[in-house]
């Protein structure tokens, strides 16, 4: 058997580097990317709990995470297609006029 | 005849219905001057009924002297303050001393009302001059007729505010002659009256403080228990055993801090050193308000002060003292201002508060008689040179520098004749009314202390000195000035009052003549009291009056003879007077009364008025406002502004503050619980 620690390590990594790319990338399509890398990473911890425990519940939350992931995804790239009409830019460090 | 006493209550009402009529009902110029008029002389008549009153009264049994009878009427008409053991009835005192201030009051004040009809004629608020004059004649009766010092010192500052209303006449004036500002110059007036005010408040604290009453004699009239007066002389020696702790200061006699205190008042009421220097910028205000108001009623309100409190300063040696010396001092200062002043009023009103330290230094002889003597006698001929130098001034167009005057003795006969009398009066020549009564007080200075008499009789002969010099001024040589060659006499509603106060200059002395003392008999009830020093009965000295007499005759005449003959070429409009050439810096320095409004001006005025626009323009603008309110507003603004600092609009930014507040809930959660 594969120790659980490595799942968690690699879920740790992906999820890092999920949250780096959203931090620094300026493409608005790169950041959603990352973003399904981090709710990736995340089920990657669940299933492997879930194997280490022998429960399935991990499991069944997962697909709850695809869901959410997929519908999130349909709309952000709405709002995304929404806004490059105006702006015509995926720079998301154009997005800044509701500065105060 | 059934019981009159309460006509007294009439007196004061007359003149203050005639204020509320004026005030806020009437509305043109000739009604208001008729219901002023009306109400003064109305006032007058109740006066003399009241005296007849007062005369057929019960004599008092207790508390009289040999021979002297206790007369008074107390009419009271409410309980006014009542406060625990603080009770004040609103009562109005008549007695001998009452009845001749009200008579001075109303009789010289209805003359200078019929006279202002005519002098006021086409002013631009004459109904306001009206109000204010029988508002002020209203609280001036108050003043002599209250029967308690609180009473009284309503009156006292009733007269305050109406000097200050009434010199502030034409306060839209920015300057009048000669080149004073009737708003500055009334306020200068209430403030300085003010410091004495406030020596007379913490003299009545101190009366009730030590005696418990502020009620001049015991009343009885009100069903509860009587309220004892202070001025019963056993009491009142008692009381000048006591002394008074000042800490580091030592300690003073109970009766001289009480009386030092009332002396402040009077100081500043009255226009004495060092708080005169009112008295001549009122001059700003209109003529009839300098005859009244600043030369026959509010101004003797000081010596009214002291005589009506006789009993208290005459237990206080050290004052009585105190009151001579800055009688005889400000007589003297202010006869040499009075020589080198130019503007016709100017010079009355230094003679003015020269006058009054001769009624001061007179009272502070314990010479109450001759003080009140002179008083009602400068009463007459100072509201007759007023009211002539106003005839004068209407003459000549609204001049009032002699420079600009002259031989207006044939344009304007009748003012100079009047204008005469009374110069001659003011110099005391005999037998006019101020010959009596000046050489009266002499009379006594000469016993109790030669030193006062020569200093009184110096003060005199600059008196006449003066006068004659002011006479040739205006009356003599050749009109130097257009309007004084165009000169017109006065009408009749001007020149009637000239008269008739001219008749009472002349017969005037009658009142109390060396043989036939009737003021002083009148008087008696009131002044001797058991334990007061009679006054000496054969105070008036006939060789010192003749000698003075003569003395101030020569004076005037070469007061006369230099302006009117001598240096009569070298007065010119706008220069120096002639006697500057001789005296210098000396006449310079009694043109301008030896520097006492320049050192006001330089140790009061200018710090206070620093001290303000500090406070205005730094402390408050800057400080409070800067500081405090717009502070407020900026910091917030600033505190804003550096949290807008975090609203930078950038994704990236808000996702980086989310992630360190994820990590910092998972670290709370994970490790601290």
């Amino acid at each position: 058997m594969v120790p659980t620690s490595y799942f968690i390590l690699l879920s740790a990594t992906l999820f890092t580097l999920g949250v780096l790319g959203v931090l620094v990338r300026r493409n608005a399509l790169v950041v959603f990317m990352s973003i399904e890398l981090m709710l990736n990473a995340a089920n990657l911890a669940l299933v492997a709990f879930a194997q280490a425990r022998q429960s399935l519940g991990g499991q069944i939350i997962v697909f709850f995470v695809i869901t959410v992931a997929a519908a999130e995804v349909a709309v952000g790239l709405a709002l995304l297609v929404a806004i490059f009409r105006t702006k015509r830019t995926t720079d998301i460090d154009e997005i800044s006029t509701l500065r105060g | 005849m059934p019981d009159l006493i309460w006509i007294v209550a009439l007196i004061p009402a007359f003149p203050l219905l005639g204020f509320l009529l004026n005030a806020l009902f009437i509305r043109r110029e000739r009604a208001a001057g008729l219901v002023a008029c009306a109400a003064v002389v109305l006032s007058f008549i109740s006066a003399l009924i009241a005296i007849y009153a007062l005369q057929s009264q019960p004599v008092a049994a207790g508390g009289a002297a040999e021979g002297a009878a206790a007369q008074q009427i107390d009419y009271v008409l409410w309980e006014w303050i009542s406060v625990g053991a603080f009770r004040v009835p609103f009562g109005f005192l008549f007695d001998q001393l009452t009845a001749v201030m009200t008579l001075l009051v109303t009789g010289v004040g209805g003359i200078i009302h019929i006279y202002s009809i005519g002098y006021i004629r086409g002013d631009v608020r004459p109904v306001r001059f009206f109000a204010y004059m029988n508002l002020f004649i209203a609280a001036m009766l108050f003043l002599v007729m209250g029967d308690n010092l609180l009473l009284l010192f309503l009156g006292w500052e009733g007269v305050g505010l109406c000097s200050f209303l009434l010199i502030g006449h034409w306060f839209d004036r920015r300057s009048v002659p000669p080149g004073i500002v009737p708003s500055e110059a009334a306020v200068k007036a209430f403030v300085v009256n003010r410091v004495g005010d406030a020596g007379m408040l913490l003299a009545m604290i101190a009366i009730f403080a030590k005696f418990g009453s502020l009620s001049f004699f015991t009343q009885h009239g009100l069903g509860a228990a009587p309220i004892p007066g202070f001025l019963d002389p056993a009491q009142v020696a008692q009381a000048a055993f006591g002394q008074v702790d000042l800490g580091i200061f030592g300690s003073i006699n109970v009766m001289t801090a009480i009386t030092f205190l009332l002396l402040i008042g009077v100081t500043g009421k009255s226009a004495q050193v060092p708080l005169f220097v009112w008295l001549p910028d009122a001059m700003a205000g209109p003529t009839p308000v300098s005859a009244l108001i600043h030369a026959a009623t509010m101004v003797t309100s000081g010596v009214y002060l002291i005589a009506r409190n006789h009993v208290l300063f005459t237990a206080a040696p050290t004052t009585q003292g105190w009151v001579l010396t800055i009688g005889v001092l400000t007589a003297l200062l202010a006869a040499t201002a009075a020589v080198a002043q130019w503007d016709i009023k100017r010079v009355l009103a230094y003679s003015t508060v020269s006058q009054l330290g001769y009624m001061v230094a007179a009272v502070g002889m314990g010479a109450y008689v001759a003080g009140m003597f002179h008083l009602l006698t400068h009463g007459i001929f100072k509201a007759l040179l007023f009211l002539g130098s106003g005839s004068v001034i209407h003459g000549t167009h609204d001049t009032q520098d002699m420079r600009r005057m002259g031989g207006l003795k044939d344009a304007m006969p009748t003012t100079f004749w009047t204008y005469l009398i009374g110069a001659l009066g003011l110099a005391g020549i005999v037998p006019l009314a101020g010959f009596w009564s000046k050489d009266e007080i002499i009379g006594q200075a000469w016993i109790s202390s030669k030193a006062t008499a020569i200093v009184l009789i110096a003060t005199s002969i600059l008196t006449a000195f003066y006068m004659g010099r002011q006479v040739a001024l205006i009356f003599y040589g050749k009109p130097r000035d257009q309007n004084a060659e165009h000169a017109h006499e006065s009408g009749p509603v001007i020149l009637w009052p000239l008269i008739v106060l001219a008749i009472g200059t002349v017969i005037g002395g009658a009142m109390n003549l060396p043989w036939f003392p009737f003021l002083k008999d009148f008087l008696k009830p009131v002044f001797e009291t058991p334990g007061a020093p009679p006054e000496a009965a054969e105070s008036f000295n006939y060789a010192i009056a003749i000698v003075t007499t003569v003395l101030a005759v020569f004076a005037g005449w070469l007061g006369w003879w230099l302006y009117a003959r001598l240096l009569a070429n070298r007065i010119k409009v706008g220069r120096e007077d002639p006697a500057h050439r001789y005296l210098g810096d000396i006449w310079r320095g009694m043109e301008i009364a030896w520097g006492f409004d320049w050192f006001y001006d330089r140790a009061v005025v200018r710090p206070y008025r620093a001290v303000a626009r500090f406070l205005s323009e730094t402390f408050d603008a800057q400080g409070i406002d800067g500081i405090l309110v717009d502070g407020t507003g900026r910091l917030f603004g600033w505190l804003a502004q550096q949290f807008r600092l975090a609203q930078s609009g950038y994704i990236r930014n808000y996702t980086l503050v989310f992630l360190f507040g994820v990590i910092g809930l998972i670290g709370y959660f994970v490790f601290l619980r």
